[in-house]
């Protein structure tokens, strides 16, 4: 299989706190990465790095093919990496089609001009827009939600609301943080069928979670960071058993929050 | 037709399209932007002071010299937002405050405006050798003016709007939706300064005399005050902030009404738009007419 | 010559320093650009003003009477402009102060018209002090520089050694986790509010007392050129600040002195450092590296 993502050494500082250390990460296409551990483990500080926001002291990511290592956040997203956030960021103000719209935003090309003037390109590219928009609301049966404030809506369709966002442009890779926190077990339940879904796509999934339970039955593979250290990566069921994983449980009760989780 | 109409009411009315195009400006950028702007009289006067120096220093044709007014002003604006652009938004209010100021002072001293005498004898423009006359020039405001709103209307229906909306509630989420957020903050203060070179340059030809004082920050807070008391992000907030509030003190002179002192009709202006910007601010910060979700339909397939 | 200059520096770097300190802590305490910090100035001098002419004060007891007013105007322009917004987007606070600078400036047009008055007779004159044959510096302006310095050896004690002043510490590390601890969060802005106007109107009354002039904008330039000093000595950071206001001062006193027929005045002089600060170093000359996101 291909390796879509490839990180080699990724090591981030915040002062004399080392978030994440020399880590190594290999994703190939298709697959659902789960990456666990405790809190302050530099796992959103991993995303964030990822995903631009951070850039790495020392290592290396290359994507696809091209070295995206120091890319910008929006140059990450055009390279087809999406991402949700582990407190829900939504346009709260705006409608939940307008909020899907958003994640298209990097497929349509239509400039101030041909807008100001409503060349055909700019009316098509809209319709297409609402079409594909509405299209991804029907399959998650969210078509009676779309003209709310997406701020009013229950927490568990802001959650869905956002991996729409994420999905619309059906992009190469999503990363979801924490995507099921708060949620009951049924709704845990709907949540991994719709990230099978995903993958079904074709988009490559990366999550971060502490449902340990759903991570085990949904990834492919799992990945424990501790103190910014990768101290596991393979089978979720060998995982979990492993002792240093447990110990890292377990020793990272009294560890406080430290870095961005 | 001139002479059944008051013109001092005829300037009213320009000077108040004027303003309306310089609070579209400025809607444009704090209020679809989100980008806190209290220098936008540094748009205004570039504009006008770039249409004086083309037409009277220079001696070019003034719709030459207006044309290349509006083009420097957006470039400058895009420019001048620059630096300010890389700070929080509290932070850009102070920035691009000083930008003002800075501005202003520059007008006061520099040769090139005049210095403390500013600029006189902006003519006025004319087509086919007839010279604009005060209904036209209204006309002409008024015009461009329509123009203005149509394009702001479509803009913010467009890819940009999109992207301002973004950065405006969450820029950290724009940047994820792959939004080059730099970019369309630039793009938003160089056409939000466009709009204002427009109006500089459609006021220095009315005028025909400016300086500097004008341009200070009393008008930038005027202007922000106008805007957000109509309502932030939409354009009808504009259209009703800027005439109510502009046309107020004004009701007050040409009525004559002496429940107050008329020397004192602007000081009580102020006191007025301060106050109810606080209040607005706590109990309606949307505006008068605050932007509102907008329903949209399925387009049914044929 | 460049050490006349540098006097004079000082001097009105104090004055930028006493207003800029308030704006600081505030911003330590609340996150908030007090945009409305200017016009308390005013107040404090229109009130040591008052004082003096009205109800026959001497002229210390009325600079202590502005301080007072002005504070409690300072307290007043939070609970009503500031607090009721707490947790809203910046942007709110902030049109709500520029709100606030705005009403109040053209209040005191209105009630005290716009035009300059002197400030009234205190029996005390302004004169130079000459400390050598051509070095010399007006009594008034000596006085800002010692009152100056013993405001902040007294501020420094007060945040240091009260409980109060070490709450203020601790709301502006993390305002969550002092409330949580049982600090009285209200109390600590409220105080923080009173030091600093009261500060702001120490400058104010100082001054006008120097210029023997005072009229309802004044504090409007100083009020924004104490953002630059604080901006330039890294937000929150009041060793920042101080230094940031001597450099102002100098930079601007030495500007008068050298450099004439510049392109922009003296007072634009501050923003385009401001500029270049936040051009070049965004924390400010002393602050902390702040992670953005």
């Amino acid at each position: 299989m291909d390796a879509l993502l490839e990180m080699k050494g990724i090591t981030k500082r915040f002062g004399g706190l080392t978030a994440v250390d020399q880590v190594d990460l290999i994703v190939k296409k298709g697959e659902i990465l789960g990456l666990i551990g405790p809190n302050g483990a530099g796992k959103t500080t991993f995303f964030n790095i990822l995903t631009g926001i951070y850039r790495p002291d020392q290592g290396n990511i290359q994507f696809n093919g091209t070295d995206i290592t120091g890319f910008k956040p929006y140059q990450i997203a055009n390279q087809g990496i999406f991402r949700t956030f582990q407190n829900i960021r939504l346009l709260k103000d705006y409608s939940v089609l307008d909020n899907i719209k958003l994640g298209l935003f990097r497929q349509t090309k239509a400039g101030a001009w041909s807008s100001i003037f409503g060349l055909r390109r700019s009316r098509e590219e809209e319709k297409k827009v609402a079409e594909e928009s509405w299209a991804l609301l029907e399959r998650l049966g969210l078509t009676d939600l779309a003209n709310e404030a997406a701020g009013n809506l229950s927490y568990g369709n802001q959650r869905r609301v956002e991996i729409a966002r994420a999905l619309v442009s059906h992009p190469e890779m999503i990363l979801l943080d924490e995507p099921a926190a708060g949620m009951n077990s049924e709704e845990v339940e709907s949540l991994s069928a719709l990230v099978r879904q995903i993958r079904q796509q074709g988009t490559t999934v990366i999550l971060i979670e502490h449902n340990v339970g759903m991570v085990v039955e949904l990834c492919d593979r799992l990945v424990v960071l501790d103190h910014g250290v990768k101290i596991a990566d393979g089978d979720p069921n060998q995982v979990v058993a492993n002792p240093a994983v447990i110990e890292a449980y377990i020793g990272g009760q009294e560890v406080t929050e430290v870095v961005g989780d | 037709m001139e002479g059944w109409i008051n013109p001092y009411y005829l300037d009213i009315i320009v000077f108040l399209f004027i303003n309306i195009i310089l609070g579209l400006g400025l809607n444009l950028i704090t209020g679809y932007a989100g980008q806190v702007s209290l220098g936008h009289a540094a748009f205004y006067g570039i504009g006008a002071y770039s249409t004086a120096i083309f037409s009277v220093k220079i001696g070019l044709n003034p719709w030459l010299s207006i044309l290349l007014a509006v083009i420097i002003t957006f470039l400058l604006s895009a420019i001048l937002g620059l630096p300010s652009l890389r700070v929080r938004e509290d932070f850009l209010a102070i920035t691009t405050l000083g930008l003002g100021l800075i501005a202003q002072s520059f007008f006061k001293n520099a040769k090139i405006t005049g210095g403390a005498y500013g600029i006189d004898g902006i003519p006025m423009p004319s087509i086919f050798g007839h010279e604009l006359t005060d209904v036209e020039y209204l006309l002409l405001v008024f015009i461009v003016l329509l123009v203005l709103i149509y394009v702001l209307h479509r803009l913010s229906r467009s890819k940009l709007g999109q992207a301002w909306t973004a950065i405006q509630e969450d820029e950290v989420v724009a940047q994820s939706m792959g939004i080059n957020t730099l970019y369309y903050k630039v793009l938003a203060f160089a056409i939000g300064g466009a709009f204002a070179g427009v109006a500089g340059a459609l006021f220095a030809h009315k005028v025909s005399f400016i300086s500097s004082d004008t341009f200070g920050f009393t008008l930038s807070a005027t202007l922000l005050s106008m805007v957000v008391i109509g309502g932030l992000g939409t354009i009808r907030g504009t259209l009703f902030g800027v005439s109510v509030l502009y046309l107020l003190p004004e009701v007050f002179r040409i009525f004559d009404i002496k429940i107050i002192d008329p020397n004192y009709i602007d000081t009580y202006k102020m006191i007025l738009y301060g106050l109810l910007m606080v209040i607005m601010m706590r109990y309606r910060p949307k505006g008068v007419f605050g932007r509102k979700i907008r329903h949209q339909k399925r387009a049914v397939k044929d | 010559m460049l050490a006349q200059q540098l006097l004079n520096g000082i001097a009105l770097g104090f004055t930028y320093i006493l207003i800029a300190v308030g704006l600081t802590m505030i911003y330590g305490v609340l996150k908030l650009l007090h945009f409305a910090h200017g016009v308390i100035y005013t107040v404090g001098a229109f009130s040591a003003m008052i004082g003096i002419l009205y109800l026959n004060m001497n002229f210390i007891v009325a600079i202590l009477f502005g301080m007072i007013i002005a504070g409690i105007a300072g307290v007043l322009v939070e609970r009503l402009a500031y607090r009721p917004l707490r947790g809203t987007h910046p942007i709110t606070t902030l049109i709500s102060g520029v709100g606030i600078a705005i009403f109040v400036e053209s209040l005191f047009q209105a009630i005290f018209t716009s035009d300059p008055r002197g400030f009234p007779a205190t029996g005390m004159k302004v004169e130079p002090i000459h400390i050598t044959s051509s070095i010399s510096l007006t009594n008034s302006k000596l006085y800002i520089i010692i009152v100056g310095l013993v405001c902040l050896l007294l501020l420094y004690a007060f945040l240091k050694w009260t409980k109060m002043g070490v709450a203020i510490q601790a709301v502006s590390q993390d305002m969550r986790a002092a409330s949580l601890m049982g600090v009285n969060v209200n109390q600590v802005v409220a105080v923080t509010f009173f030091i600093g106007s009261a500060l702001a109107a120490l400058a104010g009354a100082f001054v006008a007392y120097d210029f023997n002039s005072l009229f309802p904008t004044m504090g409007s330039i100083p009020g924004l050129k104490a953002f630059c000093v604080v901006v330039l000595g890294g937000l929150g950071s009041i060793p920042g600040t101080i230094i940031g206001g001597l450099i102002l001062g100098i930079v601007e006193s030495l500007s008068e002195g050298y450099l004439t027929g510049m392109v922009i005045d003296k007072d634009a002089i501050a923003f385009v450092i401001l500029i270049l600060i936040l051009l070049l170093k965004p924390s400010g000359l002393f602050g902390k590296q702040v992670e953005k996101v």
